[in-house]
């Protein structure tokens, strides 16, 4: 397949004039009361269907026995793995930087979690053959899995993702801050995510800032903008487009100075700098990821800006599609162990940055994934899709451990959603819903049984099982 | 030419008659719109009360509409454009283009050679190769992206290259997982090529395409283990879809059924195995596995026997691989069993439009558009199109542009409309204000931005999903999934890095570089008249002047540039000031 070749261009940023001369006023920081009130969500989405099956595996003799066997080419080396605390279970090498966070206790991994409508056996999952909304549809299809996961439905069509509901129904000051562009976890019937770019980019139209319109020239050309942003729409997407540019205009006055900002550059906040030190290379973060979680850091650390005492925040990692060429020349190295790294790296920074901020019990970061992958490598060296999936949930408030139940490695066992002696590849069946994962998240962010309902259609398919246990 | 007698021309002719009446009304008041509409005249048998149908000479089109019409059909109107359309009826000039020689093609970037070696040592590590560009030239899609952009704003096919652009962005292929320039450009010509063709054969070719079998792993695919890879996205993105819908595009029977299942995923699979890269390629290493050529992207893929599935297979649409087959016939079945399908003529029906006209077309739209599909035939306006084969593209396309709902003076209405996405609002200005582009900074830079950069889309899935929902509204918008607050701003100052930056100089290491950059020699004419001159760019850029209370504005802000407040540059400024609002405005954002 295609050689890997990081592209490094020179960028041209934007260089907009009056922009980020010292229109960023101090912002005075939450006082302890309500910093200790404040919680905030992270969503890390990795795109493609991680391959969980290799980012946690077990290490007692039996069942790595059975993992080696049926991963073969693709097993990860039992003295490579991570052992997590004393548990049965190690994390793949190249997520290195989550085994001190695990026993801290501030990592919690949750097993099988994936799309459901309600609990579902092997037998059930048979019998149904596809026919009716017991099977969440077009399983192995990356766009509908990922709307499947960000929308906690089984509606492919859903227009709303559940972090955008969720900010919704619980009322909060601001939408789903997105630092990993649009996506659909973050839409809400009524608004759509607020998604900021990296640091190093302009955010605000050159002219029209504060600083810009004391010259009488760019204040005529501001109050002209905002008159065609304000007439009257004849389409409805018109209206929708004027409405998001009325908002970009105003927010830019009050984070573009904060956004831009790289670090060590004049008023970069020394802590999470520091904590971010090690992705930090020539005054840029070098990771996709990393760039984003730092966004994110210095949005949490003033986010009185964005308000509130309740906020959701969304990332995303993509390239996790690994059908082909998963692993280089060995298990240890190739593209999903890059991946890893950057995701492990990444999240151990942000926790770092959390903690220098005095927010490491009050800001939960998870991960979600169209799907897991096969337990049963292909014959390119990779692995194709599948469903059930493993996922990381970090944080202080995090009870730390292993949640949820470990599939049986069998393939075509009892945990195997195949169908026919041909298709036996390892695809679990989930044991947990993501209507139970998101409702762990959203109850610790203290939405009520009803708000839960409203926000998860399916929760009330899953009984009283309604929390994980993993916070 | 006789016309087919179909309900919609004469309710079409009804509204085009009072339509034409209203604008004659109109035109004393100043209005931008010129006489009647676009429609064509029917000459379907008239109820007994109707006046008698007039003969079909279709008139040409108004200012508005052949805006309208540029922006769904081209890379963006400019003064020149729309005075040549303006002698023409919609269908005419669509007719026009649809037979207009084809001129762009990508040409520029490596050769094959990156293929050819057989040193072991990587292309770009050679001595005779090494150099900052040796990627970019023979690997990246940066020549592919210099060629798209000096195409689009500078050659005359524009509907071919807005059909294969649509093409491009259905049936994807991206460098960030391909590289091989030669290759890319390669697949690039193909739907060039075929843009007014067949879709089968648009199909066939991007099935054959060495560079889709890296991109999706249908290369040496091997009915010992298939890769479902390619045969899942060729059904759910390029053919079908996982719904299976009506005619007219809802979903039949009102909820989402499932137009496949995995059985069928992989008896896909099984009939697309047995394919190898074309010959021609070396590699110190030789080529894997037995019998199969080296990775080479100048050609089709060849067949390979021994790893062709020789079972029986059940297809859709009744279809069937026969046992024994060889990959060519099984490859036949393949795409038959697809155009057979009813679900195919709804499913890229509905997107075309989408691509080009409205993100939200009604269901009447669609059904209309996907009888022109599945019949590869349509008229209008006195004109035929299509040859009357499944499939048919110019039939598709001219039944998407000439349709009620993509024409006339009159707005579409609160589902109307599409986000101008970024490629074409970046082409579109440049060609409304005489500019010229060698592509370069409309990549990295501008395409990275607003998030489109051409041929660099991050997924299979494209930049955007064609149904993106848009919070606010019930309706989908496509170009929104790539839409936020950022790239809202981004969108303004794309305009002042154009109008006030002066664009980018040309760059020396890009072949025959002339930067990007705008000449707004033409409006200095109208410069002393802020009114005159806001309401040339208005007509312009929305095909109309715009509403009072935000005309007052803009003139208000253009005229405060006079030779007292700035002596030497006023003319200028009142010019830079006038098009940066009136393309900044929602009426060219949205395209109407």
């Amino acid at each position: 397949m295609a050689h890997h070749h990081p592209h490094s261009p020179s960028r041209r940023r934007l260089l907009a004039g009056a922009l980020g001369l010292g229109t960023l006023g101090a912002l005075a920081p939450l006082r302890s009361a309500q910093a200790a009130d404040f919680k905030a969500l992270v969503c890390v989405f990795l795109y493609g269907g991680n391959d969980g099956m290799n980012s946690v595996v077990p290490m007692d003799a039996g069942r790595y026995a059975d993992y080696a066997r049926v991963r073969a080419g693709l097993a990860l080396p039992q003295a490579s793995l991570g052992r997590l605390g004393t548990s049965d279970f190690g994390l793949h090498p190249a997520l290195a930087a989550l085994n001190p966070l695990f026993a801290a206790g501030k990592l919690a991994v949750q097993f099988n979690v994936g799309p459901l409508q309600a609990p579902l056996t092997q037998a059930q999952y048979r019998a149904d053959a596809g026919r009716t909304a017991l099977t969440p549809p077009s399983l192995f299809s990356h766009s509908d899995q990922q709307v499947l996961w960000e929308s906690a439905s089984t509606d492919a069509q859903s227009r709303t993702g559940w972090g955008g509901r969720a900010s919704a129904a619980l009322g909060l000051a601001s939408p789903v801050i997105s630092v990993g562009g649009n996506g659909h976890f973050g839409l809400s019937e009524l608004a759509a995510p607020l998604v900021l770019p990296g640091p190093g980019n302009g955010f605000g139209a050159a002219g029209l800032s504060s600083a810009d319109v004391i010259w009488k020239s760019n204040a005529l050309k501001l109050d002209a903008v905002k008159a065609l942003a304000e007439q009257r729409a004849d389409t409805d997407l018109a209206g929708a487009f004027q409405k998001q540019q009325l908002g970009a205009m105003a927010l830019s006055e009050q984070l573009g100075p904060l956004v831009k900002r790289k670090p060590g550059e004049a008023g970069s906040n020394a802590a999470i700098d520091a904590a971010f030190a090690p992705l930090i290379a020539n005054g840029n973060v070098s990771t996709g990821l990393g760039r984003q979680l730092y966004q994110a850091a210095k949005l949490l650390d003033v986010r009185a800006t964005l308000g509130g005492n309740r906020q959701i925040y969304f990332a995303q990692l993509g390239g996790f599609d690994t059908h082909g060429e998963q692993i280089g020349a060995d298990a240890l190295s190739g593209q999903h162990a890059a991946l890893l790294k950057q995701l492990g790296d990444a999240l151990a920074c942000f926790q770092a940055a959390l903690t220098a901020l005095g927010l490491a019990e009050s800001v939960t970061t998870f991960t979600q994934s169209d799907f897991g992958r096969t337990f049963k490598p292909n014959n390119s060296n990779g692995t194709d899709h599948a469903w059930g999936n493993h996922h990381f949930v970090l944080g202080g408030a995090v009870k730390g451990g292993c949640h949820g139940r470990y599939p049986a490695l069998a393939v075509g066992g009892p945990d195997d959603a195949s169908m026919n002696s041909w298709d036996e590849q390892g695809r679990w069946i989930p044991t947990s819903s993501v209507d139970q994962y998101a409702a762990t998240l959203l109850g610790w962010m203290g939405a009520s049984a009803g708000q839960l309902d409203t926000i998860l259609p399916n929760l009330a398919n899953f009984g009283s099982a309604r929390s994980l246990g993993f916070l | 030419m006789r016309l087919p007698r179909h309900p919609f021309m004469r309710r079409h002719a009804a509204r085009a008659g009072a339509l034409a009446m209203l604008l004659a009304l109109l035109a004393g008041c100043g209005g931008g719109g010129g006489g009647g509409g676009s429609a064509a005249a029917p000459t379907s048998t008239p109820a007994a009360t109707e006046p008698p149908p007039v003969a079909p000479a279709a008139p040409p089109m108004s200012q508005r509409d052949a805006v309208r019409l540029a922006a769904q059909a081209s890379f963006g109107a400019s003064e020149a454009m729309v005075t040549q359309m303006r002698t023409q009826s919609a269908a005419a000039w669509v007719q026009a283009q649809l037979q207009l020689p084809q001129a762009s093609r990508y040409t520029a970037g490596g050769t094959s050679a990156v293929h050819t070696d057989t040193s072991g040592v990587g292309f770009c590590d050679q001595p005779a190769n090494k150099g900052d560009q040796c990627w970019r030239d023979a690997f990246s899609s940066q020549p592919l992206l210099w060629d798209f952009y000096r195409n689009a704003v500078g050659q005359p096919d524009q509907l071919r290259q807005r059909v294969a652009f649509a093409l491009q962005q259905i049936l994807v292929v991206s460098n960030l997982e391909v590289e091989g320039t030669y290759g890319l450009r390669r697949y690039q010509n193909a739907l060039l090529d075929h843009a007014f063709g067949n879709y089968r054969d648009v199909l066939r070719a991007v099935a054959l395409s060495p560079v889709m079998g890296d991109y999706l792993n249908g290369v040496n695919n091997d009915k010992a283990a298939p890769n479902e890879n390619f045969p899942r996205e060729l059904l759910q993105l390029f053919a079908v879809g996982t719904c299976l819908l009506e005619t007219d595009g809802s979903l039949k029977g009102g909820r989402c059924q499932a137009t496949y299942d995995n059985t069928t995923v992989r008896n896909y699979a099984y009939a697309l195995t047995g394919w190898t890269y074309p010959a021609g390629g070396k590699s110190k290493w030789g080529c894997a596995p037995k019998g199969a050529n080296c990775r080479f992207y100048d050609g089709e893929m060849a067949p390979l026997a021994s790893l062709h599935d020789g079972a029986e297979r059940a297809l859709l649409a009744g279809g069937r691989k026969a046992a024994g087959s060889t990959p060519a016939q099984a490859l036949d079945a393949v795409l038959d069993s697809l155009l057979a399908h009813p679900n195919i003529a709804p499913f890229i029906g509905r997107q075309l439009i989408q691509a080009l006209v409205r993100s939200n077309p009604t269901a009447g739209y669609v059904g209309r558009v996907s009888t022109a599909f599945q019949s590869g035939k349509f008229s209008s306006g006195g004109l035929s199109f299509g040859t009357g084969r499944a499939g048919d593209l110019a039939a598709t396309v001219a039944a998407v542009l000439l349709d009620a709902e993509a024409r006339g003076d009159a707005s579409p209405g609160p589902s109307g409309g599409r986000l101008r996405e970024p490629v074409l609002m970046m082409t579109g200005v440049l060609r409304a204000l005489n500019g010229r582009t060698d592509g370069d900074a409309l990549g990295w830079w501008w395409g990275e931005a607003l998030r489109q950069h051409v041929f660099r889309s991050p997924s299979v899935f494209n930049f955007y999903p064609p149904d993106y929902p848009v919070p606010g509204t019930q309706l989908t918008g496509g170009a929104f999934g790539i839409h936020n607050a950022n790239t809202s701003l981004e969108r303004l100052n794309y305009l002042t890095y154009l109008l006030n930056w002066g664009g980018s100089d040309p760059v020396a290491s890009v072949p025959g570089a002339v930067g990007t950059k705008v000449t707004l020699d033409a409006f200095d004419t109208d410069a002393a008249d802020a009114d005159k001159l806001v309401d040339r760019f208005a007509l312009l850029a929305h095909g109309e002047p715009l509403p009072a209370g935000p005309r007052a504005k803009v003139v208000e802000a253009v005229a405060w540039w006079t030779d007292k407040t700035d002596a030497k540059t006023w003319r200028i400024n009142r010019v830079r000031t006038a098009a940066y609002l009136v393309f900044a405005a929602p009426q060219y954002q949205i395209v109407r």
